[in-house]
């Protein structure tokens, strides 16, 4: 699989002189923090403190 | 060490999101009020429940204006009272416990929801809105016969509580 | 390093004792894996209703007890170490210290396994005595057979024997390699089974103590909420025990696989050291609806709980950077563009990255369970099903399932029998998995109540909203029907590899960290400090509501009845004679399954 790949370079990408900058990853990840702050949002105020018999005691 | 500029900017978002949580948990105590279930009540001998004023005869009884307790008892397979009955708009605490296994009360669909655990007493306090009919279901596994065991929560006016009252009364 | 000598030889090649060891865990796992299948089917179309036919919903419950146990004990804890075994030798590159031990511990491992299995599949023959309808979470006063229990402990003395081999092996590597760091995957090992030590001694109590003496007639009753706490002390830790191996497979096995590398070696020792801080003191957040735990420490169980979730998060990001980084490297571009450059058809890594995207999921509903109030809401409900579905049921199993497409080559030298099938698998899964876990987590809104027969009741419906009660059941079943089949596929595929012939260059090589180990602080690597941290956490976490429940309700409890469910009243005394007839009798059977898992293990390697 990824091996003919790896053996055949083994140096390309050794050093971490030239940063590698994730921005892809920092996209995706920024998705997910944006649905989870919103389906919270949705369960706790809505679903959560909208029921009925809230136990306040 | 050495960490990455966007992997600092998600630690701080992870903090944030956390902070969040929490502060949304503390709203819900302090701002609607929502308690949990602690430790207020004492432990009880759960093979003695026949000499416990509450448990001896599980009941509803009125301990304020507009205000009841309803002492229940799960057992395998059931609760006691069924139904339980209530007035409209009152305040209601119930004191659950168990005389075998560890239940689980859950008015379904609402929040109200505790463990029963034999030798402990779970209360929670509620208020009830309009006459309405509620399913309680035991949402803790006590047994083979589990999947039957049910109980109801009636909210009922204030006269149809006054005469069911009267009536239930032995 | 070593990588390059390494790119010649798998596994096997190089360590075939150890080689077989990893063989004959994961084939044990396996043997749970499609037990606990085939209950998780019999479960899902008698629950939905769909169809009731194949046991009595008394029944139900020996299935249910059944599909946990084997599934959150047997796969997750053999697979695991299976998967440590090799991480250990691979990343330390030198054999175990006493291959001996090894099999003394596998073996203790697999017959207090057997002997809990029996204990609870007894339960479906009425002439035999014997029962463990308790679930896994085996809650008193609800009592099983003491055989539940016996095994239960040997399992878990197992475990502990496993970990101090691979210390043991550490050490001696440490030994000759002064001055060197710890490796990445041996250092995510060692932490995770520290964190193993600590949890699992509250069970060890509990069972050793009070349940196997109880369940024995020496002592006369328990405290129900002190054993359901020593096993919650336990309880919530295990679901790291669980996810360990996932993570310590996405750091160290999927970037590479992906053609990338670890983003950050520093960062991945720093989430399993908090990982070994957090993953205990937390457990009272199974206990929020509990009486008799104060509310005081239900939110210090909660503060704890919501930062366990820094770890998970911070994972998030560093395994997506490292399969970014492979995407780069073969030329993606843009913002999401690099995606399309990843490699899809390879089902070791769709599978487990199918697998993070639906912990992703259940990132979100753990944080519901986890908010303290809000438990009100889905306590005890059909979410929290839906939860650990997608967790351990997909992050967990899609992941192992996975990994083997991957690393059964490396410790068999016989190549997957078909790519293509174990592509369509864990699609499969995941589309299964989606359908089940989302119609869970809505029924469990509706109030649906969790581990019963029959959740349709007499007496009141079920709000209407999310499509509704029925609709959802549907779902369910059809989830659950596409998981079972998903399931056949793996093991189906497993088997015909088993008949492949062995081929040589088939060795794969893992690459290093982009930042690596040097750029860690020393301290991480100081393992006493965690200890001494990790102990005092559970201390402060646990010594006053553990103090407060014995003060309140005595080591025994106030007063609490026995309810065996493995003897009818009328039977009871029969029980006396029939107990000792069924230890030889599980002894017998225990002797024979070692003997077919050892016949089964060396037939993989001939």
């Amino acid at each position: 699989m990824s091996r003919t790949e790896t053996a055949g370079a083994p140096t390309d990408d050794a050093g971490g002189d030239e940063e590698f900058d994730p921005v892809g990853t920092l996209a995706l990840i920024a998705v997910y923090f944006a649905i989870l702050v919103l389906a919270w949002v949705y369960i706790y105020y809505i679903e959560f403190l909208g029921r009925d018999l809230v136990v306040v005691g | 060490m050495h960490i990455h500029a966007y992997e600092k900017i998600w630690l701080a978002l992870s903090i944030v999101l956390i902070l969040f949580l929490l502060g949304s948990v503390t709203y819900g105590a302090v701002g609607p009020g929502v308690a949990m279930v602690a430790d207020s009540e004492a432990q009880i001998d759960a093979n003695a429940l026949d000499e416990d004023d509450r448990f001896a005869e599980p009941r509803v009884e009125q301990v304020g204006e507009n205000e009841y307790e309803a002492y229940v008892v799960a057992y395998q397979f059931g609760f006691d009272p069924s139904p339980i009955v209530v007035p409209e708009d009152s305040t209601v605490t119930l004191q659950i416990t168990s005389r075998d296994v560890i239940h689980g009360f859950e008015v379904a669909g609402t929040n109200a929801n505790t463990m029963a655990v034999p030798g402990e007493v779970a209360e929670v306090t509620v208020e009830v809105g309009e006459p309405q009919e509620y399913g309680i279901v035991c949402n803790e596994y006590c047994g083979a016969g589990h999947h039957g065991m049910e109980g109801k929560l009636h909210v009922v006016t204030e006269e149809e509580f006054e005469s069911e009252d009267g009536g239930d009364s032995e | 390093m070593s990588d390059a000598l390494e790119a010649e030889e798998t596994f096997l090649d190089r360590y075939p004792a150890e080689a077989k060891i990893v063989r004959s865990a994961f084939l044990g796992s396996f043997l749970a894996l499609t037990l606990g299948a085939i209950f998780g089917i019999i479960q899902t179309l008698h629950r939905t209703g769909i169809f009731r036919g194949i046991i009595d919903s008394s029944d139900y419950y020996t299935v249910l007890t059944a599909h946990g146990v084997f599934l959150v004990i047997s796969f997750t804890v053999f697979f695991l170490v299976g998967l440590f075994t090799w991480a250990v030798v691979r990343s330390l590159d030198r054999p175990l210290v006493n291959i001996k031990i090894t099999w003394t511990w596998y073996l203790l491992m697999a017959g207090g396994m057997t002997m809990t299995g029996i204990s609870i599949l007894a339960g479906f023959v009425d002439a035999i005595d014997m029962s463990a309808d308790v679930l896994y979470t085996f809650y008193a006063p609800l009592q099983a057979h003491p055989l539940f229990y016996t095994g239960l402990a040997v399992f878990i003395v197992g475990s502990w024997l496993a970990g101090a081999d691979w210390f043991r092996t550490w050490l001696a590597w440490r030994e000759e390699n002064p001055n060197e760091r710890i490796p990445l995957q041996t250092f995510m090992v060692l932490t995770t089974m520290i964190m193993w030590y600590i949890a699992s001694s509250a069970v060890a109590a509990s069972v050793l103590i009070f349940l196997l003496p109880w369940s024995l007639g020496l002592i006369e009753s328990v405290n129900p909420t002190l054993t359901r706490t020593l096993f919650w002390f336990f309880g919530h830790p295990v679901v790291y025990f669980w996810l360990m191996p996932a993570y310590l497979l996405w750091y160290t096995v999927l970037p590479s696989i992906a053609g990338g590398r670890l983003f950050s070696d520093p960062l991945a020792r720093v989430v399993f050291v908090l990982f070994l801080l957090l993953s205990t003191p937390v457990g009272i957040h199974h206990q929020y609806l509990d009486p008799g735990i104060a509310e005081g420490f239900k939110f210090i169980s909660m503060t704890n709980t919501m930062f366990l979730l820094l770890p998970s998060l911070l994972t998030a990001f560093t395994v997506v950077a490292s399969v970014e980084y492979g995407a780069r490297q073969r030329g993606g571009t843009g913002v999401f563009g690099w995606l399309r450059l990843l490699p899809w058809r390879d089902p070791a890594f769709t599978g487990m990255m199918l697998a993070g995207l639906m912990f992703a999921a259940g990132g979100f509903s753990g944080m519901v369970n986890a908010g303290m109030n809000v438990n009100y809401m889905i306590h005890n409900t059909i979410w929290v099903p839906g939860h650990f579905h997608l967790t351990v049921g997909t992050a967990v199993a899609l992941t192992f399932m996975a990994a083997t497409y991957w690393l059964w080559p490396q410790i068999t030298n016989k190549p997957i029998y078909s790519s293509q099938i174990g592509l369509f698998q864990v699609v499969l899964w995941f589309i299964g998995m989606a359908l089940m876990s989302n119609a869970m987590h809505a029924q469990g809104l509706l109030g649906v109540p969790r581990r019963t027969a029959e959740p349709e009741y007499s007496g009141f419906d079920y709000p209407v909203a999310f499509g509704g009660f029925e609709e959802l059941n549907v779902q369910i079943a059809i989830g659950g029907t596409l998981l079972f089949l998903s399931t056949v596929l793996f093991i189906g595929n497993l088997v015909l590899t088993m008949g492949n012939p062995r081929v040589s260059g088939i060795a794969e090589t893992l690459r290093p960290a982009l930042s690596g180990p040097d750029d860690a602080p020393e301290v991480l690597d100081d393992l006493r400090i965690w200890v001494g941290i990790a102990v005092t956490l559970v201390v402060l976490a646990y010594a006053l509501p553990l103090a407060a429940i014995i003060n309140d309700g005595g080591l025994l409890g106030p007063g609490v009845g026995t309810y065996p469910v493995w003897i009818d009243a009328a039977v009871g005394t029969l029980a006396d004679v029939a107990v000792p007839a069924a230890w030889s009798l599980v002894d017998a059977l225990a002797f024979l399954g070692f003997r077919l898992l050892d016949a089964a293990a060396s037939g993989v390697v001939a």
